[in-house]
């Protein structure tokens, strides 16, 4: 019976100590926010870029003809364009920091890589132009891809 | 150690609300030391569980009768592979594997977020906490304690139910309750979404590889159940919409729906009230469905007890989280509009949303169905159960619509379809599903419904294997890979679509078997040792059973046995001998006077061929070995294609691993992205 109360003392202690240790010590968890929450326009911009991929990959893959294809991707880019322009205006709102130099030349080339369709139709990453292979995942792009 | 293990359950509850209390405290407060404290409460409560468990299993393993539980569940004589599984053998020890298997995946989610997601833990520490505490406060209070002891010693245990004394149903019960519980997470996360403000998708993303694994093991569980019923209640069935059944089945319907809306709002940003809705409705589906396997409350082969207090706190339990979740959404409901908007009826979008729709409608006809009884009783103050024709009827025509819809999701184009995009991916499919059906009704399959269900199934085979054609092919070129290479690429570069693709063929094959019950036999014969009978198989060949004769055993209380009779029967199928089939008698000496059936299985993929001794003719002569009494009624059955129920669910789980298999190429594209565009490495890319 001793064994038994000394068993079961030894548990609940173990466990008081373990939970309250942080409590009475003061040892913190981290709780710090990821601050890689998409705005709104980002997410928008987003959804549009990865629908242009789904596009992509269906005209790769023989599920949409030329006609549809280039109908369904005037449309998008120009989704993502109006998105990629209102994301512009909304960060450039939100001050001078925002509106730095880096992010201006993100813009210029995502917008450039829609254009000129370097942007990776499996994972959507903006190559340089140029790009014959994607430098996130290595899938083969524009002319190499389409033949 | 069975003390040592009550104690530990006891210390468990104070713990958890600890736990509770400082995680939400914690969310709130933001204080580091409060949310760490809390997640060590969930390592503890686990621990205190497991000292739990290991205090019954060591009753089981001990024959420590004068414990209510083990007395009612075990026997001395019981086979210790049985007193293992003891544990979960009956609802008190159930509840409390429940609860611990929920305590391991707590604390498995607390570990490897420890140093990530942080904004999400405290609150989703709080809600696990939450969940276990009910659990044991349920253990505790509501007469299911499995430490209870009775007044006196009784000399021995009243053994298992000898239906429960069968390898698939010591997994079965573990596996479903494994993917009830890991549901738990998601949910956990999408309450703290809900509570710390980060709506986007992020909930999803961090839970994707949860929900994956609890439908597979909800799934597979199923299946096992399936299976179960198949091998051991003697009747050749595998699923007759018992409420159990049901209360399993419940769940994976709307888990299923969910899996697929996630992907819309991960890649189209909708569906996000829709989606929050699902993960709440799902888990609480898998409280109801513990509720319903533990209340009693509905007539069942399964239900252990009717026991009213435990309902009352489940429902209580259920109303409350149900209340909490909906003003949760409601508060944050400006917050949850969508992005987008669906474009066109026909589009891939409205295939998903389709899908949703259809598979939420089955699961209200299958809860409406469930619990009729219970309304019926209301009402009228009659338990009125409806059968499996009201099950089938409803459920049939949605699983050939959702079958169909297998085939036309992948194809048909994003946002809105063209004449021109579906007559391109349609023409031939549709072609093959056409001719697949005319072929079969050529070679003689009148039945309706199944000729549909083949053909759809011809149909959307075609689909599929033309998209894994055209990625390889399109794979092989670009690389300059040989074929079986760029297959394998094409399926490790995009896990999540290919193993997608791999659990859609599982599913046609499981809903192929099932068509072909439209052409199961039976026959029924009463033979004397030497006679032949000869039974006709749908594929057209014959089998010729020639009855050996029968032989008895008396038990000496081995096994907890009084008797058993095997019946022999030689198998030839078209005059070529196939080996020999036995089915059983057993008489148990724990159990009221029913004997047991021991069916015999013949399984080739085309078909099974299934023998149950129903009935012996003279079962005293039989056991005095008296010549003459070897009589017996000798039931046949055959049923086509049950085997690839099998052989599907193991393709459809093998495509769920792949699906959740951690990507190298993921981490590789990480890297470049950070910092850089937001676009790299997106959620749906894998």
């Amino acid at each position: 019976m001793i064994t038994l109360y000394l068993g079961v003392s030894l548990v609940a202690a173990a466990v008081v100590l373990f939970i309250m240790q942080p409590v009475v010590k003061g040892i913190h968890a981290s709780l710090e926010r990821e601050d890689d929450e998409l705005t709104e326009t980002e997410a928008r911009k987003r959804v549009a870029l990865l629908a242009l991929r789904d596009v992509e990959y269906d005209f790769l893959a023989g599920k949409l003809d030329e006609e549809d294809y280039r109908s369904l991707k005037a449309d998008l880019t120009a989704e993502a364009l109006a998105a990629l322009e209102a994301d512009e205006a909304a960060k450039a709102g939100l001050g001078a920091e925002a509106g730095d130099a880096a992010l201006e030349a993100e813009i210029a080339m995502i917008r450039s890589g829609l254009r000129e369709g370097v942007a990776c139709p499996d994972c959507a990453y903006t190559n340089v132009s140029g790009s014959r292979f994607c430098s996130a995942c290595g899938q083969a792009l524009g002319e190499l891809a389409a033949s | 150690m069975p003390i040592l293990g009550e104690f530990a359950l006891w210390i468990s509850l104070p713990v958890a609300v600890w736990g509770m209390v400082l995680g939400f405290a914690g969310g709130r407060s933001q204080r580091g030391d409060l949310v760490l404290s809390a997640e060590r409460s969930i390592y503890a409560v686990f621990g205190l569980l497991a000292i739990a468990a290991a205090g019954v299993s060591a009753a089981f393993l001990g024959d420590r009768f004068e414990y209510w539980y083990v007395a009612s569940y075990s026997n001395a004589n019981l086979e210790l592979f049985y007193k293992v599984t003891g544990l979960w053998a009956g609802q008190r020890g159930s509840l409390l594997f429940w609860a611990l298997l929920l305590a391991l995946f707590s604390s498995i989610c607390v570990l490897t977020n420890r140093n990530r997601h942080r904004e999400f833990m405290p609150y989703v520490a709080g809600v696990l906490q939450g969940i276990l505490l009910f659990f044991i406060v349920v253990l505790l209070f509501a007469d299911v304690n499995p430490f209870e002891r009775l007044d006196f010693i009784p000399a021995d245990g009243q053994g298992l139910n000898p239906q429960l004394q069968n390898y698939w149903m010591t997994i079965h019960p573990p596996t479903l309750y494994l993917g009830f519980t890991a549901f738990t997470i998601p949910f956990a996360f999408a309450v703290a979404a809900l509570l710390n403000g980060r709506l986007d998708a992020r909930w999803i993303q961090l839970t994707r590889r949860w929900i994956l694994i609890s439908w597979l093991f909800l799934s597979v569980g199923i299946v096992f159940g399936m299976r179960w019923a198949y091998e051991e209640l003697g009747w050749g069935g595998y699923w007759f919409w018992d409420p159990v059944e049901n209360a399993s089945l419940l769940p994976w319907l709307t888990a299923t729906a969910f899996l697929h809306s996630i992907q819309i709002q991960e890649n189209r940003g909708m569906l996000k009230v829709w989606n929050m809705s699902l993960v709440l409705m799902t888990f609480l589906l898998t409280i109801f469905a513990t509720f319903l396997t533990r209340s009693g409350l509905i007539e069942s082969v399964h239900s252990f007890a009717q026991e009213l207090k435990i309902a009352y706190i489940f429902l209580s339990f259920m109303g409350t989280v149900l209340a909490a979740c909906v003003l949760l959404i409601v508060y944050r409901l400006p917050e949850l509009r969508s992005e987008n908007q669906i474009e066109s009826f026909l589009s891939r979008e409205s295939a998903f949303l389709f899908n949703n729709l259809l598979l939420l409608g089955a699961a209200f006809s299958v809860m409406w169905g469930t619990l009729f009884p219970l309304i019926s009783e209301g009402i009228t103050g009659q338990q009125i159960s409806v059968g499996p024709p009201f099950f089938n009827k409803v459920n049939l025509p949605i699983g050939i619509v959702l079958l169909a819809l297998v085939g036309i999701g992948p194809v048909i184009a994003w946002r809105r379809a063209t004449k021109k995009n579906l007559q391109k991916n349609f023409t031939a499919p549709v072609a093959v599903g056409v001719a697949t059906g005319v072929v079969l009704w050529v070679l003689g399959a009148r039945h309706e419904l199944a000729l549909v269900t083949w053909s759809i199934s011809a149909f959307v085979l075609t689909i599929i294997s033309t998209e894994f054609w055209k990625g390889t092919r399109a794979r092989a070129r670009i690389e300059g890979e040989g074929y079986l290479l760029a297959f394998f690429h094409l399926v490790t570069r995009n896990r999540r679509r290919w193993g997608g693709y791999m659990v859609h063929v599982g599913f046609v094959m499981v809903c192929i078997a099932f068509a072909g019950a439209a052409y199961n036999t039976d026959s029924r014969f009463n033979v004397q040792p030497g006679d032949v009978v000869e039974v006709a198989s749908p594929f057209g060949h014959a089998y010729q059973l020639t009855y050996e004769g029968l032989s008895m055993s008396i038990g000496r209380g081995q096994r907890n046995l009084l008797w058993q009779a095997i019946a022999t029967v030689s198998v030839a199928q078209d005059g070529d001998p196939k080996g020999i089939l036995t089915t059983e008698k057993r008489q148990y000496t724990n159990r009221d006077s029913q004997p047991m059936t021991e069916v015999g299985i013949r399984s080739i993929v085309r078909e099974d061929l299934y023998l149950i001794l129903s009935a012996l003719n003279d079962t005293n002569g039989a056991l005095n070995n008296e010549p003459g009494a070897q009589g017996i009624d000798l039931q046949v059955l055959i049923k086509p294609l049950v085997g690839w129920i099998w052989i599907g669910t193991f393709l459809l789980a093998i495509g769920t691993v792949i699906a959740l298999w951690p990507s190298v190429d993921r981490r590789r594209m990480a890297a470049p992205s950070e910092g850089g565009g937001v676009e790299a490495a997106p959620a749906g890319a894998d």
